[in-house]
């Protein structure tokens, strides 16, 4: 990020190279004789003005000292008024060049006075031409110059300058000496870019001499924002801890000029509370703290307001209900009315079987358990959060049991999944969801009743009530018999309370780990629960109870694929704070060696997720690198390891999948069956034509797994898209695996996820275009990616239900305005390909090929929105999900 | 006494009085009164639990104003129905068949495609499976050697293997015993069996049949096989030397499909095929000469079947050549033209009712081809729809019953394809193409079978290295009496 010194070095070099100065040099002591061979070329005023300065350099040795003064003034004088033209090395530098070794002789034979300072300052700008690479001439002479405004010797001369200085620091620096005069030009150099449009070199020089904090004397209304911008995105290059402090100078210079929601975003992204409490304090307008709560509650926070944050009761309340996501369904239902798909669809109008005619599967006269549940799965992803759909919901006030007949259309543990789906069609609508979820607490069938407790969990996930109904309502099933029920109302506080660090449920959880009756199912959804609830937290007491439950394990337990939840769960606990995992991984080396292995990959993977951290992606392709005979599960978590840490930004995420592809060349079938997974990640909701065909490719493979995770990932590219060329694959999958169920069974989950919430639905963990992550949707992603690691095991085994842990996950892809009062307001918006602008000069487009439309509007990945009318303000820089506007002051309707 | 507001569904009901010295069990009442939410169905959030009905108020510690959240309905419980559905995946695998819409696919038991295909092909006759079941297991008759009759029961038993399963079926028996009783099968080269033509498995295992199911037992000597398939032919033989004219009838199971530089079309092949130069003996002249034989059809099947000539016996190479000529055929075949003037006469009224059918239908704006087909579709889906009844249904259209309850039209149906792939007879792959009950095509590619589009069954008419039609069979279009 910082190409700046070198090129001023290639500069120097070229011009600065041995062979010119060998040329040139004998000129120097013979001028006129070679000269007039040489300048033939040259004009008449080229020729006068070479006369002219090769007049001074006589005069400026002279011993007279009034003379040397006017000589060198006019030498100044000359190379100034030339300086400003960039294209070609500046004529009076040119025609100097041969005098530099004599000026430089000279220099040192002169005595102490001003005018030596005044030849250092030619001297100077002269070695921005000649000195040889590395000998920082410039730097040299400037330091002994007279030190007078840096700027009057041009820009490519404080370029050249800031070049060699960041040099001479680094080697200071290993030297240990001091470096004052250095920091005192560094100061000049800062102010003089700082007030040129040149942030980016301001900041480049400010990060090599590691005096950033200089930059907030430095920044003004008109600049903060490209500086900041610069920060934050070249955070993501650097190593750690640079990339927190220029993030803490980001945030610092945010809140100076009270760009508040940017601040609270830098704050999010550092995971500091404190600053955001901050936020909260110094800002006085309720109104935008209302939008600092929309924000807090995307990135999935739970974070309580005190008095000190906003003083009056009420207006707390209403804060905190932004926070709690209350208002989620209702936006998210305005933007399907405005869309108009707020009509139910069946799974048939997803499978669209009448465009594969002749090769759909024949009449199906009898019900298929495994078609049934697969199509309950669909019903529910396509109609989330609508609170209608054609099997579960309808006719339930009509004759008796009339949505039960779906219920009982899904066999034993299928039961479950569908009970629990109308948790997902009731997504984020507590109130209906648990009227609509009550009368199947009453059943008689366990495993109804563990779906109507993991659908408790489902619809009040990334919600928070006061009244806190799943905890209350779940608390009881926790110890009862039945181990399936007991799962669903652990999974469900997992699902209702992912994030909130909530010490009731670890007080509630953490016994069945160490309960040595609980069945290994049981004790496999608990660690991933306490993982889900303490995502990201380092709790330790969270993270002892896993680590004795694994060591509980008994040597065949180990060899379950269930057992590699536990491990899961554990790395949940680290999610994005990699090296606080240091301890735990340390512990980790004493398990078993069965799960070892296993266990270290999970927790880097989890700990280093969404860093970029390229050294970790290294290690992970190292040990995928390696080739086992059979039986060696970690591999599976090492390459999905690689697409959790490597998604964190757009470049590492390109390489990311470059590399995956050359696993599928060499790789055995443990890590075959893993890649389509990674892909599916580091893509997710973001149908990239590449990827899309590499997977397209890979559902047709030999190995069934492999076809399986393909499809399954298909899924997950397109999650919430309706893309249509996905959705095509999958038809035509759909009927070239008609006969085998589980294949069949993949392919229908993953058209249920492209067409999730019809459409209106990203799966992204990334949001606030693509700056912040979110633990919580990483965690359920994680989590399900995990688990079809093996999915003849768990997802086409009996617990096809974690298949919803995609809901943590999911989010409108919208953006809502709203006026002050918070109700849904209409405004005109362009939106478009987003643009880098980083670094740009100017004021650049931030969006491409740009649609207007009138909000609310759909968001695709990688898409910008900005507002196309002046008659509002919005009070989030970034427009995406709630934003409220208020009135311009200074908007005038136009005549 | 504490008033608190009570959130229920998306309802709040504000200032709702708690006596505390009444056990939380008045308190439900009073919001049974209020939402019609029976009491014990109640569940009311207290601080992240759920209210008792004998808890004690003073330890709550319920706030003046304090919200509290009513969760339950007065819904009716859910009970499973009485009868569970069924799934397909408990059933018995018979009666999955039916779910799956198809019949199983054949092992491969090295190099016997054209046995499976041939099979699959054979399988699709209804008629022909029905008159198996009528075969005695043990009964056999006088002049049926036993190879031919074991042939017959394994061939039986196989046709309701294929039914009985969804899973391919490996036709081990059937194979042992069609080498028996063909040793030619049976040939060995470098070790495994060698590809036979497929044709000529057709052939005999049809002649075989039509040996077993002529057993007198059954009914005066009906010959079954011949009765579906046998195409009796007229022939006028004529030498063009001596002027010399006879006339011939001859019974055969197949047509040939000559194909020839001029032959682009079925049709023009079958003509081909119909005319044919012999040299035999002539009497007057009392040498040979070249007699033109000129055929046509005096009777019609119910099974029209259609070989098309691919192979022939080229003396160079020492082998059977394949001709790859693109020659196209239709899914529906009239053969009309081809018919004697007899059997023209005879077919006029039918055809005409066929007509009339078709204009009715045409304008009615109908989209479906044919009445008749549909008819058949319709009646045959009936008759063979439950496997068990299979047996008894069709007989009743079969034997006696099916010459004088039905008419034949001439017009035809496409119901079987038993394609080659390959450069010649004894190698290459032989797949069949077979129209299911529903109507859905399906591909038995040995083990594996893959459903098809219609339109793609006439793409199998050659021109390429893609598989070619080498045996098409036709069901004939009737008209009920």
């Amino acid at each position: 990020m910082d190409p700046e010194p070198t090129n001023n070095n290639n500069t120097a070099s070229a011009s600065g190279n041995p062979k010119d100065e060998s040329n040139l040099k004998p000129p120097s002591k013979d001028p006129k004789k070679k000269d007039d061979k040489k300048d033939e070329d040259l004009s008449e005023e080229d020729l006068a003005l070479k006369q002219q300065l090769e007049l001074y350099v006589e005069r400026a040795q002279d011993a007279d000292q009034g003379l040397q003064k006017v000589a060198l003034e006019s030498m100044r004088q000359e190379i100034r008024t030339s300086t400003s033209s960039m294209t070609s090395v500046p004529k009076p530098l040119k025609f100097l060049r041969p005098h530099y070794g004599t000026l430089k002789a000279y220099y040192d034979t002169m005595p102490d006075s001003d005018l030596k300072k005044l030849l250092a300052d030619i001297l100077s700008v002269l070695a921005l031409t000649m000195s040889a690479e590395g000998d920082r001439e410039s730097l040299k002479y400037r330091l002994l110059g007279s030190e007078g405004d840096i700027g009057s010797w041009g820009h490519e001369y404080v370029r050249n300058l800031a070049g060699e200085i960041a040099q001479e620091y680094s080697k200071r620096v290993n030297e240990e000496a001091n470096v004052d005069d250095l920091i005192e030009l560094v100061e000049q150099i800062v102010a003089f870019h700082m007030k040129h449009n040149a942030e980016p070199e301001a900041v480049d020089l400010l990060m090599e001499v590691e005096f950033l904090d200089l930059l907030v004397k430095h920044v003004d209304k008109t600049n903060y924002k490209r500086t900041c911008l610069y920060l934050t995105s070249s955070a993501r290059y650097l190593p750690g801890p640079d990339d927190m402090s220029v993030l803490d100078i980001a945030y610092t210079i945010y809140k100076k000029f009270e760009e508040f929601p940017s601040a609270l975003q830098i704050a999010l992204y550092l995971d500091n509370m404190q600053h955001v409490k901050e936020i909260f304090t110094s800002c006085p307008d309720l109104l935008r703290k209302k939008q600092f709560c929309y924000i807090l509650a995307r990135q999935g926070l739970s974070f309580e307001l005190d008095e000190e944050m906003c003083a009056d009761d009420e207006d707390r309340e209403a804060l905190q209900e932004i926070i709690n996501n209350t208002k989620l369904s209702e936006g998210y239902l305005t933007l399907a009315r405005d869309i108009e798909v707020m009509e139910p669809k069946s799974p048939e109008d997803i499978y669209k079987a009448h465009l594969l005619d002749g090769r759909a599967s024949a009449g199906a006269s009898v019900d298929s358990a495994r078609q049934n549940l697969a199509a309950t799965f669909v019903n529910a992803f396509v109609n989330a959060g609508f609170g209608q759909d054609k099997l579960m919901t309808v006719t339930s006030e009509a004759s008796s049991g009339g949505s039960s007949n779906w219920l009982f259309k899904n066999k034993d543990h299928g039961k479950a999944s569908a009970a629990a789906s109308l948790g997902m069609i009731d997504l984020w609508d507590v109130d209906t969801g648990l009227a609509q979820l009550d009368k199947y607490f009453h059943s008689n069938d366990n495993h109804v009743i563990a779906g109507a407790l993991l659908g408790v969990g489902i619809v009040n996930c990334g919600i928070k009530n006061d009244c806190d109904p799943a905890l209350a309502l779940l608390a009881d099933y926790l110890d009862k018999e039945d181990s399936f029920v007991r799962i669903g109302a652990i999974t469900g506080l997992g699902f209702a309370y992912a994030g909130t660090q909530n010490e009731q449920i670890r007080d509630k959880l953490t016994p069945i780990l160490g309960d040595p009756k609980a069945p290994l199912d049981v004790i496999a959804f608990t660690a991933i629960a306490l993982g889900l609830v303490y995502v990201g937290s380092c709790n330790e007491e969270v993270a002892q109870a896993i680590i004795f439950a694994l060591m509980d394990r008994s040597e065949s337990d180990l060899g379950e694929p269930l057992t590699r939840l536990l491990p899961l769960g554990l790395g949940l606990l680290y999610l994005g704070k990699q090296d606080s995992v240091e301890a735990t991984a340390e512990v980790s080396k004493t398990f078993n060696e069965k799960i070892r292995k296993y266990c270290d990959m999970t927790l880097m993977s989890c700990a280093y997720a969404g860093t970029g951290n390229v050294l970790k992606v290294q290690h992970f392709l190292g040990q995928c690198a390696q080739h086992f005979e059979k039986g060696e599960t970690f591999q599976g978590p090492a390459v999905l390891g690689i697409a959790m840490v490597a998604m964190a930004e757009e470049l590492g995420l390109d390489m990311a999948i470059r590399s995956l592809e050359h696993l599928l060349q060499y790789g055995e079938q443990n890590i075959r069956k893993a890649v389509p997974l990674a892909l599916g990640l580091l893509c997710i909701s973001n149908p990239k034509v590449h990827v899309m065909d590499t997977l397209s490719r890979l559902s047709h493979d030999a190995d069934t797994e492999v076809a399986m995770a393909a499809v399954i990932s298909l899924g997950l590219i397109g999650a919430g898209t309706n893309n249509a060329r996905i959705a095509g694959m999958l038809r035509n999958l759909s009927s070239y695996y008609y006969k085998e169920a589980n294949l069949l069974f993949c392919v229908r989950i993953a058209q249920g996820f492209v067409h999730m919430g019809k459409g209106l639905m990203t799966l992204a963990p990334y949001h606030s275009e693509r700056f912040l992550l979110s633990p919580t949707a990483l965690a359920g992603l994680v989590v399900l990616l995990h688990a079809s690691l093996d999915m003849k095991a768990i997802i086409l085994g009996k617990y096809h239900y974690v298949l919803y842990f995609v809901v943590l996950a999911m989010q409108p892809r919208m953006l809502l305005t709203v006026d002050e009062n918070l109700k849904p307001l209409s405004v005109p918006v362009r939106v478009g390909q987003a643009v880098d602008v980083v670094g740009q000069a100017g004021r650049p487009k931030t969006i491409t090929g740009f649609q207007t439309h009138s909000t609310p509007v759909l968001l695709a990945a990688g898409d910008r929105a900005e507002l196309a009318t002046e008659k509002y303000l919005p009070l989030s820089p970034i427009l995406e999900g709630f934003v409220i506007l208020k009135e311009n002051p200074d908007y005038r309707e136009e005549a | 006494m504490p008033t608190v507001s009570v959130k229920w569904q998306k309802e709040l009901y504000p200032a709702v009085e708690i006596d505390t010295t009444q056990p939380p069990y008045v308190f439900k009442c009073q919001l049974y009164d209020l939402t019609g939410v029976p009491p014990e169905r109640q569940k009311i959030m207290v601080k992240g639990g759920i209210l008792k009905d004998d808890a004690d108020w003073s330890k709550l510690g319920l706030k003046e104003g304090q919200k509290l959240m009513m969760v339950g309905t007065a819904d009716e419980i859910v009970k499973a129905p009485e009868k569970g559905p069924v799934f397909m995946e408990d059933l018995p695998e018979e009666e999955q068949v039916v779910a799956v819409g198809h019949s199983a696919g054949l092992f491969n038991l090295g190099n016997t495609c054209y046995m499976n295909s041939t099979m699959q092909c054979l399988h699709s006759v209804p008629e022909l499976k029905s008159a198996l079941i009528e075969y005695p297991q043990s009964g056999k008759s006088n002049d049926l050697d036993q190879s031919s009759h074991l042939l017959t029961v394994a061939t039986r038993d196989l046709f309701s293997e294929l039914d009985k399963n969804v899973k391919p079926v490996a036709p081990m028996q059937f194979w042992v015993v069609l080498r028996k009783k063909y040793p030619q099968f049976g040939q060995l080269h470098n070790g495994s069996f060698m590809q036979q033509d497929a044709e000529e498995c057709w052939t005999q295992i049809l002649y075989t049949l039509s040996q077993a199911l002529r057993s007198p037992s059954t009914s005066a000597n009906v010959d079954t096989v011949k009765e579906l398939f046998g195409i009796d032919l007229v022939s006028r033989v004529h030498c063009a030397e001596s002027g010399e004219e006879s006339i011939e009838t001859e019974s055969v199971y197949s047509l040939k499909c000559h194909i020839s530089q001029e032959v682009n079309h079925l049709h023009e092949g079958l003509k081909h095929g119909l005319k044919s130069e012999l040299e035999k003996a002539s009497p007057s002249l009392g040498r040979s000469a070249v007699y033109l034989k000129d055929s046509h059809i005096n009777g019609l099947p119910k099974y029209l079947t259609i070989q098309f000539v691919r192979f022939f016996w080229k003396r160079e190479s020492n082998q059977k050549a394949k001709i790859l000529r693109k020659v196209d055929y239709p899914l529906e075949l009239d053969i009309f033209d081809l018919c004697s003037d007899d059997l023209r006469k005879k077919l006029e009224t039918p055809r005409q009712m066929l007509r009339d059918e078709d204009g009715r239908k045409a304008g009615l704006k109908l989209k479906e081809k044919s009445s008749a087909s549909a008819d058949i579709d319709v009646k045959m889906s009936d008759a063979e729809g439950p496997s068990n009844a299979r047996g008894e249904s069709s007989k009743t259209t079969l034997g006696e019953g099916s010459d004088k309850n039905v008419q034949l039209t001439g017009v035809y149906d496409l119901v079987a394809v038993l394609t080659h792939k390959g450069r010649s007879a004894d190698s290459g792959h032989y797949v069949a193409w077979v129209k299911q009950e529903n109507g859905k095509w399906i591909q038995f590619d040995d083990d594996n079978p893959i459903p098809q589009r219609e339109e793609d069954i006439t793409k199998l008419s050659g021109g390429g290295d893609w598989h070619m039609a080498y045996i098409c069979m036709y069901k004939a279009r009737t008209l009920p009496m």
